[in-house]
């Protein structure tokens, strides 16, 4: 693979062992990241945006998400959780929110804080900058990391349209940090903040902070991993349910397209678009100005949004389905948004620009630029055009750009060597 | 046969020079664009901007050649009979042909007035037809020429400049 130094993290890994070089990785990365060579898989790190399609397709479990161990709480004395609102889906109906939240106390949390809690004050906070950025249009969203990450790799003109404000896990971390210290008069160092997460992107996130998800975590869970634990303690509360407060009504975050009808109103018009493929095909029109008379677009790499995450257990639209009706029973509540407002005018949850990151382009120089494609276009006519994988590289222009790139051979190509040796076979027989 | 030419006067010995010297081109691509086939109309100029992404292009330049490419292409299968898209590809340039198999335009300099469309319900259907394809184009690239006959084949060219 690359020379270039991995400058980023990923929460995604290898198994060696397990990997058998069956190139359905390669085929299903958006970003052409993974090659298979000597038979096993590699990650380009400055390619890989997170978005856990290989965690998903790969059979033989060779491609794991990493995630932190529960371990970690051992090392603080207070320790909080704040759930995605996909969590809420994972469970069958006759396990209530409540029980489901309950649960995770019993896995040594002292506090269970939702991502729900501050949907309203996003709301809000996206309503507000939309009309204070008028210039640009459309905005859009950056509550998921693998559509930012996407963005900086693929789309970087891109990047000024994102809606510049922390993620609500980010913001809720930041005012939640101060707030519990103060109130428990607690060291930096014993108060742990983790999150329980639906998909790679958020493990990412939590280790290598960027853009909407500046404030530092001290872990993060996958919901597949502690889904197991949270079952052994729910027949126990469900026999014996307590009264636990939950802010269901603000569970419409882990649905793109609701919380895309959310935002819309008399002045705003807003898009819901979710699925990596459909998330491409829109942010290349967004990039030639035809989707202009959009005020906000709500990009989630994920099957309707964060109820498909890769490390979520139940289906997408089994789980969007339970929590629309949780949604519809809960009853209102209110979260007191004052201080979350009060940090938003005092400019906390602002975001710096990010960096663009791009991958596309063959070089940086684009006479050279235009050379090398004379040449991969040179190969891409001895190439067979079947896109077949076999060589590693996930199409056969793949293949023709990493031999010009100087990461493969022509000889890598498995169809070509059969056919020489066919030809070859042929002329002995002539010869005969 | 009739003909309309439209051109950023800074460009225009460049051009000129272009036209004279007429070299080979670096990278050539090549899309057919089947009559009133709208699944598949706009896949061209996805490749070219594929391409010229790769090659570095500055992204508002690329907008335009993206948004010029786009509409001509939507143009061949909403107004022609098919045709095909030629991409070419220079060190400081993209020139890009559009041939179709007719039936011409019969007035182009009415064709460019923004808002006039000789688009059937079918197109309109499809939600083109809005009579901004050509203004678009021209807007968007540093030169223009529309040959055309009417009940005869069009040729429409666009050139667009990499700085």
């Amino acid at each position: 693979m690359d020379n270039t130094e991995a400058k980023y993290f990923h929460a995604i890994r290898i198994l060696e062992d397990n990997c058998t070089g069956c190139t359905a990785c390669v085929r299903v990365c958006p970003t052409e990241a993974i090659r298979v060579r000597d038979r096993k898989a590699v990650i380009d790190p400055n390619r890989c945006i997170d978005c856990g399609n290989c965690v998903a397709t790969c059979q033989f479990h060779a491609i794991i998400p990493r995630s932190d161990s529960l371990e970690l709480l051992h090392n603080f004395k207070y320790k909080v959780a704040i759930i995605s609102s996909s969590y809420a889906g994972q469970f069958t109906e006759d396990i209530s929110y409540g029980v489901a939240k309950q649960a995770l106390y019993e896995l040594g949390f002292d506090e269970v804080a939702e991502e729900a809690m501050v949907t309203n004050f996003m709301i809000r906070m996206i309503r507000e900058y939309i009309r204070e950025n008028r210039d640009k249009r459309p905005i859009l969203s950056s509550n998921c990391p693998a559509v930012v990450r996407l963005i900086q790799v693929k789309y970087p003109s891109l990047l000024p349209n994102l809606f510049h404000q922390e993620a609500p896990m980010s913001i809720l971390t930041r005012y939640l940090r101060e707030k519990i210290a103060a109130e428990r008069h607690l060291k930096d160092n014993e108060l742990g903040i983790f999150l329980i997460v639906p998909c790679v992107a958020h493990v990412t996130a939590v280790h290598q902070p960027e853009g909407a998800y500046k404030h530092l975590q001290d872990g993060a869970f996958s919901i597949g991993m502690i889904y197991g634990k949270v079952r052994e303690h729910l027949k126990k509360f469900q026999n014996n349910p307590m009264e636990v407060e939950t802010f269901s009504k603000g569970l419409t975050w882990a649905l793109s397209g609701v919380q895309a009808e959310l935002v819309d109103c008399e002045d705003i018009r807003a898009l819901s678009v979710n699925g990596i493929e459909n998330v491409m095909d829109i942010l290349s029109r967004v990039e030639d100005h035809y989707l202009d008379q959009y005020d906000y677009i709500v990009l989630r790499s994920c099957t309707n949004g964060c109820v498909g995450g890769c490390l979520n257990v139940e289906n997408p639209f089994v789980a969007m389905s339970r929590i629309k009706k949780m949604i519809k029973e809960a009853p209102e509540q209110s979260f007191d948004e004052e201080p979350l407002s009060d940090l938003h005018d005092q400019g906390e949850f602002d975001v710096v620009p990010l960096t663009p990151r791009s991958i596309l382009e063959l070089d940086k120089d684009i006479k050279s630029a235009i050379q090398k494609m004379k040449k991969i276009n040179e190969f891409l006519i001895l190439l067979p055009g079947l896109n077949c994988s076999a060589c590693g590289s996930p199409s056969c222009y793949a293949l023709a750009e990493d031999i010009v790139q100087g990461r493969a051979t022509i000889d890598d190509c498995v169809v070509l060597l059969k056919r020489h040796s066919h030809d070859e076979g042929a002329e002995d027989d002539s010869e005969e | 046969m009739a003909e309309y030419l439209n051109q950023n006067p800074l460009y225009q010995s460049a051009v000129e020079t272009f036209f004279s010297d007429m070299p080979e081109a670096e990278v050539t691509l090549e899309f057919i664009v089947p009559e009133k086939d709208f699944n598949n109309a706009g896949k061209g100029s996805a490749e070219v901007k594929n391409l010229l992404k790769r090659l570095g292009v500055d992204s508002e330049i690329l907008r335009r050649i993206a948004v010029a490419s786009y509409e001509a292409e939507i143009n061949v299968a909403a107004h022609s009979r098919g045709g095909k898209m030629v991409s070419n590809v220079y060190d400081e340039l993209i020139h890009i042909c559009f041939v179709d198999e007719g039936p011409g335009i019969g007035d182009i300099e009415q064709a460019m007035q923004p808002g006039f469309s000789t688009a059937d319900d079918l197109v309109r259907e499809m939600g083109f037809g809005a009579g901004l394809g050509l203004p678009n184009i021209k807007k968007n690239s540093d030169w223009m020429r529309i040959r055309s006959n009417a009940g005869d084949s069009t040729t429409l060219e666009l050139i667009i400049f990499f700085a």
